[in-house]
């Protein structure tokens, strides 16, 4: 997956504010890349555009090769083509709450038009694989937040995608439960042989993924070069 | 088979896993049930109403009417004519008279109509209006076992009057009651007599009939304790028949007369009889002729269940109102009774009365039931569009309902449908979960409304007489029955009636297209929206 020179602002009141500069990424097939950046700096912004959910006001999109101006809406044979290429995963879990877990997991396939007699199997070992085996019939109601994202991140893998887009996945989960989360992602991520972006503040997170950048000033910028921006800044406050 | 996704979401947002219902899905189709009922109902029960007019009338007058344009020399000739017509079942003549009928101090100028006896019941039933008007009289300790006139008895000097002029007049037939006490075993019900009355012609004297029965010798001793005349029935070779003028006794069949005693005792009332005077009389008296009144005897009373036939009528012979109105083998017109679709179609019917115009060669006007009673179809028709003119906003408001409960579906399900299009939904399909959930509650609410109105089709007596007695009470229950009679209403089930069946389908495919459409603005809705946004929305 590869984006080039994506730009984007947002109008606000009489002005506007870019969020996006410009900004290139690059996933390498079946890698895994965390994105940085401080609060309401572009990420999710990023995410979005990524999955092409949002026009931007120019630069292109890549999905396995294949290349799109971004600033266009999908046709729909990039949306059908989304549900077998991206997985995503976000902060909120967003199930059906009239689904039970298994029927959410399958409502996946059954978008992607990939839904068969293994779909089922498939959302149980992923489920099992989650530790969230005993929970198939259960209704999202009922499970808690730690519980709801596995469901969530076993969702987002059925349909094998190239690509996972997780949106800060344990930003409302707490440590431990976070770590549970994140271990887990990483895991059946490397197992499924699924490039993965990471956006989340947890620095710990971000560092175990394959590469890391951080998100500033509407760029992608490197690690080296983000602290030699913080020494920097840290040195003129001196 | 694979079910396409919008369609196992919005049966699952219906009817959710884990839960049997949701109480949304069900308070709506509900709604909808209810509704179509209504509507089916309402619009059955007035069809049935129309169909049961339309018998009646044609009962009462049958399926048109021949009436001459031009004076004519003699009409005999016609019904031999009109009956070798394919489709005509029956031609009866009759003749109309203006007649003032007095008994004591009573008078009456009913509507009077002269017919052939021996035409019998071909066109008009009048046997079983017969059966319709009977006054029976009441008695302590005994019953009025009068069998019923029938068209035979009609003659020159006897009249048939309908109930409202027999009791303005305070007439009636002649009459007979089985005096229980008798015979202290007689069963309490005449259905099971041994011995019965099987004919009570107009010309009976009042007397008191008594019989006793000799088993030895096979014969029973039959005696008129007025005049004291005595006969003997030898009852096992047939009824008692002593001609006209008597009653003639029967025993049952099967019946035993010894084994429930062995005397029976009748008491007969003779007929009343009044006079009857015509515009021709008057002439005459201008004349300073003196003509005495024509006296007739009643000989029955009939009720017309057509409320367009007058209330007022008395029935004669042709011939007797060609002598009120002396005009000898005069004709006034034709009853036609039809067969086979001529009978079912009216366009047929139309098509047919100009067929019999032409054959009479344009000298009688041939006038179908449906025209010369239009008003009163009109009249029926209008109130059938009247009704479905008040239903019609009933429907949309129904519709609204759903529209607004769906559309709050969707403003709480922006993050769900931000995400669905995040997974590869179209946006189209997204709506498409909408628009189905209309449909799938329009649908079963038809299913459900279309079984609810069978069963209260099926169960109309019931349900009619226990809202009415609630009503009116059951008083009331027999003046509303008059009018409304929900027992004897026809009211076709879809598989025995197309007009039935179209009404179902239409009122069922009315409220899909409704619920439908009602999906339609909240799906519009979903389509509208950027997931981006949606899946940022709290
Ligand atoms: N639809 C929109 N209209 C106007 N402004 C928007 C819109 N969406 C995002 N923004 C703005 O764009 C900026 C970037 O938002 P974004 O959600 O991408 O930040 P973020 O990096 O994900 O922050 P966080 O870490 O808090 O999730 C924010 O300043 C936000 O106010
Ligand atoms: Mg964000």
């Amino acid at each position: 997956m590869e984006a080039n020179g994506l730009s984007k602002s947002f109008r606000l009141g009489d002005g506007s504010i870019r969020v996006l500069a410009d900004a290139d990424i690059r996933l390498e097939e079946a890698s895994s890349l965390s994105i940085q950046g401080s609060s309401g700096c572009g990420k999710t912004t990023l995410l979005n555009l990524l999955a092409r959910l949002e026009k931007a006001d120019a630069g292109t999109v890549s999905w396995d090769g294949r290349k799109m101006t971004a600033s266009s809406s999908p046709s729909s044979r990039e949306s059908v083509m989304r549900a077998d290429f991206l997985g995503v995963v976000y902060q909120a879990y967003y199930l059906i709450p009239e689904l039970n877990v298994l029927e959410n997991i399958l409502m996946a396939a059954r978008l992607s038009s990939s839904v068969n007699r293994d779909s089922e199997d498939r959302a149980r070992s992923l489920l099992s694989r989650m530790g969230v085996g005993d929970k198939a019939k259960q209704i999202p109601n009922k499970l808690s937040g730690g519980e709801r994202q596995r469901v969530a991140i076993a969702r987002a893998l059925i349909n094998k995608p190239r690509v996972l887009l997780a949106d800060e996945p344990t930003g409302n989960l707490d440590e431990r439960t976070g770590g549970q989360v994140m271990d887990l992602l990483m895991t059946a991520c490397d197992e499924e042989k699924t490039g993965l972006i990471l956006v989340t503040h947890n620095p710990i997170f971000a560092e175990s993924a394959d590469s890391r950048v951080f998100l500033k000033e509407g760029k992608l910028i490197t690690d080296e070069e983000f602290e030699e921006i913080e020494r920097k800044a840290n040195d003129e406050e001196n | 088979m694979k079910v396409p996704w919008p369609l196992y979401l919005a049966w699952k947002q219906l009817f959710p896993s884990g839960k049997k219902v949701s109480f949304f899905s069900l308070l709506s189709i509900i709604g909808v049930a209810l509704g179509v009922n209504v509507m089916i109902v309402v619009i059955a029960f007035m069809q049935g109403f129309q169909q049961k007019f339309r018998k009646d009338i044609i009962n009462a007058q049958g399926h048109a009417r021949v009436v001459p344009l031009k004076p004519y020399a003699s009409w005999d000739k016609i019904p031999p004519r009109l009956r070798k017509i394919d489709n005509v079942v029956g031609v009866t003549p009759y003749l109309q008279a203006q007649l003032l009928l007095q008994s004591g101090n009573y008078h009456a100028i009913p509507f009077c109509m002269g017919l052939q006896p021996e035409d019998g019941d071909e066109v008009l039933p009048v046997d079983d209006f017969l059966k319709g008007g009977m006054l029976r009289l009441q008695a302590h300790d005994a019953e009025d076992v009068t069998p019923l006139p029938t068209m035979e008895m009609l003659e020159d000097d006897v009249v048939f009057l309908s109930s409202q002029t027999a009791n303005r007049l305070g007439v009636r037939p002649s009459a007979v009651v089985q005096v229980y006490e008798a015979n202290a075993t007689l069963p309490e019900s005449t259905e099971q007599s041994p011995v019965r009355v099987t004919r009570l012609d107009s010309y009976v004297e009042s007397g008191e009939w008594e019989l006793l029965f000799m088993p030895s010798e096979g014969s029973c001793v039959v005696r008129e304790n007025v005049s004291g005349d005595e006969f003997v029935w030898e009852y096992e070779k047939g009824s008692l028949d002593l001609g006209f003028g008597y009653p003639v006794f029967e025993i049952s069949q099967g019946a035993d007369p010894f084994v429930a005693g062995d005397r029976f005792l009748f008491q007969v009332f003779k007929a009343n009889k009044i006079e009857i005077f015509s515009p021709s009389m008057i002439d005459q008296a201008k004349a300073d002729e003196m003509i005495p009144p024509r006296e007739v005897r009643v000989g029955g009373i009939f009720e017309v269940p057509w409320q367009g036939f007058q209330m007022e009528a008395l029935i004669g012979t042709m011939r007797f109102m060609a002598d009120m109105r002396d005009q000898e083998g005069a004709c006034d017109g034709f009853y036609l009774k039809f067969s086979g679709p001529v009978a079912r179609n009216e366009v047929q019917l139309q098509k047919k009365c100009r067929e019999l115009e032409l054959v009479l060669e344009e000298d009688w006007a041939v006038v179908p039931w449906f025209v010369e009673n239009a008003w009163f179809f009109e009249l029926l028709k209008f109130e059938e569009y009247l009704m479905v003119l008040i239903m019609i906003p009933i429907g949309l408001v129904a519709a609204f309902a759903i529209a607004i409960a769906l559309m709050t579906t969707v403003l709480r399900k922006i993050r769900e449908i931000g995400l669905l299009i995040a997974m590869g939904g179209r946006r189209f399909s997204v709506g498409m979960v909408f628009c189905l959930q209309g449909f799938i509650i329009g649908g079963l609410g038809a299913v459900l409304g279309c079984g609810l109105a069978l069963l209260f089709i099926r169960y109309r007596e019931v349900i009619m007489t226990f809202i009415v007695e609630r009503i009116a009470g059951s008083d009331g229950q027999a003046g509303v029955a008059q009018f409304y009679n929900f027992h004897s209403l026809e009211v076709p089930f879809p598989w025995e009636s197309s007009e039935s069946l179209s009404t179902f389908l239409s009122f069922a495919l009315f409220a899909v297209l409704v619920s439908t459409v009602a999906g339609l603005l909240p799906a519009l809705r979903a389509t509208r929206l950027n997931p981006a946004d949606s899946l940022r929305s709290e």
